[in-house]
């Protein structure tokens, strides 16, 4: 499989278009419409950071994104590749190909999660290796030197041999990332990176972010760190309710609200 | 109190090579039992999370079905039942094995299934916004960490096959229990050749137990984060040294 196409900054790496998710789809009394039709735009080298009350629908768009959660409605178009959630289930050539789609968007969107997920059964190094030899078919060598070379730039080359229980969470959460980024991603998806953290270990974590930021990394940031999002975001989204309440510079908007709700938000959480 | 019972306990010595026949044939029964119930029970419980509706059906009448008989029962279904009607002779050893099979089997679908369900939903979520297949993810992330959490449940299933092994003897194998119901009837000592047998039982079943806290132990260590505590061993030392209650 390819590294990924190279795109020129300023162009799209991902638009959303119409997205909409309901959990337990068909369950009489129990559907929860998360997502009410999401629109969404980023542009190569762009900070999009997210926020919003929690059930707003944040985490359930990264997760439309790249299709863990896919969306009833709406497509996703990534590097000029459009996908729906739609599954064409019935004819097996057009399955084959939408898998491999599939597999093109996750090979190439870098996922960080809240809980860091990381794999207790293997070292720090075998977490960062498995996607490379798996999904890129990288030889064992070259997937080692990879993670290993991932890990040292997180600061973690004294633990590539560490198991996730031996990791406190701010290490845990960069041994995600190096995972993530041993995929040479095009674009990052930040769940709530830092939620789960110890408050000392924060810090710690949103630095290494900003660094990717800074290194050019298309970023899209679900967060609470208001600091963050108006020190490194490019743009910020308000959701609310599934849908996007306010979008704008990320300055003006947590500075400057605009809409009603978006303003309660803001002082709820910064005071 | 005078009992008139006359202990005879030479005799067991005497009757060693039997017993030790006997002994063998057990081992070798729960062994192979339990190595196919390891495989099938796995298959079962593939099948029952499975994307194909029929498939998750089959598997499930299949753990309903084979866990609602006893081991008596199907012992003597296989290989007197079967064989008046289709005068397929299984062989008594082989009549033991299906059995001890085929109820096991159907107890270990449902601990894999258990211990897979356990597994984190993140895990997978994880795997696969790494770009790996379904296939690749539950191979590579989430088997081999239900697995570990099996372990206790499957171990537990040996010590029953040891165990309810000893009814085939009903269809002639002979097996320990075989053994010594033959020299009970033939030596007329019933309480000695018992109570040694009885007593081989406990013995089998502590070594199997205590080799599977072992295998725990080595399994679990990265999975219950930090470090696992103490092992059996080092947990029975401190038990004498201290008084302190073994966990």
């Amino acid at each position: 499989m390819s590294e990924g196409a190279e795109v020129g900054l300023g162009e799209d790496v991902v638009v959303a278009d119409g997205l909409q998710k309901t959990f337990n789809r068909g369950v009489a009394g129990r559907e929860v419409h998360v997502l009410r039709g999401v629109d969404l735009r980023v542009r190569k080298g762009d900070v999009l950071v997210v926020i919003g009350p929690s059930g707003s629908g944040k985490s359930t768009l990264l997760r439309c994104l790249n299709f863990i959660a896919p969306p009833d409605e709406g497509s996703v178009t990534f590097l000029g590749r459009r996908l729906t959630g739609e599954v064409p289930r019935r004819r097996p050539a057009e399955r084959l190909r939408y898998e491999r789609e599939l597999r093109y968007f996750r090979t190439h969107i870098g996922m960080v999660f809240q809980h860091f997920n990381l794999f207790p059964h293997m070292t720090a190094a075998e977490n960062v290796a498995l996607a490379p030899t798996r999904a890129l078919g990288l030889s064992k060598n070259e997937a080692r030197e990879r993670s290993h070379e991932e890990l040292a730039r997180v600061g973690m080359s004294d633990k590539v041999s560490a198991y996730p229980s031996q990791l406190s969470g701010g290490q845990k959460q960069r041994v995600a990332i190096a995972r993530a980024l041993a995929m040479r991603p095009q674009l990052m998806l930040f769940d709530e990176a830092t939620s789960a953290l110890d408050p000392e270990l924060i810090g710690g974590i949103l630095e290494e972010m900003k660094r990717l930021a800074e290194s050019g990394m298309t970023m899209i940031v679900v967060t609470h760190e208001m600091g963050f999002a108006r020190e490194v975001g490019d743009r910020v989204v308000f959701m609310d309710e599934g849908r996007v309440v306010e979008e704008g510079g990320a300055r003006e908007l947590i500075e400057n609200p605009q809409n009603e709700r978006t303003q309660a938000f803001l002082r709820a959480i910064l005071n | 109190m005078t009992l008139a019972y006359v202990f005879r306990w030479e005799l067991v010595p005497e009757s060693a090579g039997l017993l030790l026949h006997g002994l063998g044939v057990t081992l070798q029964l729960s062994a192979l039992s339990f190595v196919l119930s390891l495989g099938l029970g796995l298959v079962v419980a593939l099948c029952r999370i499975a994307p194909f509706r029929p498939l998750r059906a089959l598997a499930y009448a299949y753990t309903q079905i084979f866990r609602a008989l006893s081991l008596y029962v199907y012992v003597l279904f296989l290989y007197f039942g079967i064989a008046a009607v289709f005068g397929i002779d299984l062989g008594r050893f082989a009549a033991g094995v299906v059995a001890l099979t085929l109820l096991n089997s159907a107890y270990m679908a449902e601990v894999y299934r258990a211990a897979l369900g356990s597994v984190d939903h993140g895990q997978r979520e994880a795997a696969l916004a790494l770009g790996l297949t379904h296939t690749r993810s539950f191979t590579s992330v989430i088997l081999p960490q239900g697995i570990r959490v099996a372990v206790p449940g499957l171990v537990n299933q040996l010590v029953d096959i040891v165990k309810d092994s000893s009814i085939v003897a009903v269809i002639g194998v002979f097996d320990l229990m075989g053994a010594t119901i033959q020299l009970v009837n033939t030596e007329r000592a019933p309480f000695e050749f018992y109570t040694v047998t009885a007593l081989t039982y406990v013995v089998l079943i502590l070594l199997v137990s205590a080799a599977a806290a072992l295998l725990e132990r080595r399994l679990g260590r990265h999975l219950t984060g930090g470090s696992a505590g103490p092992g059996p061993l080092e947990r029975m030392r401190r038990f004498r040294l201290r008084g302190e209650v073994p966990a």
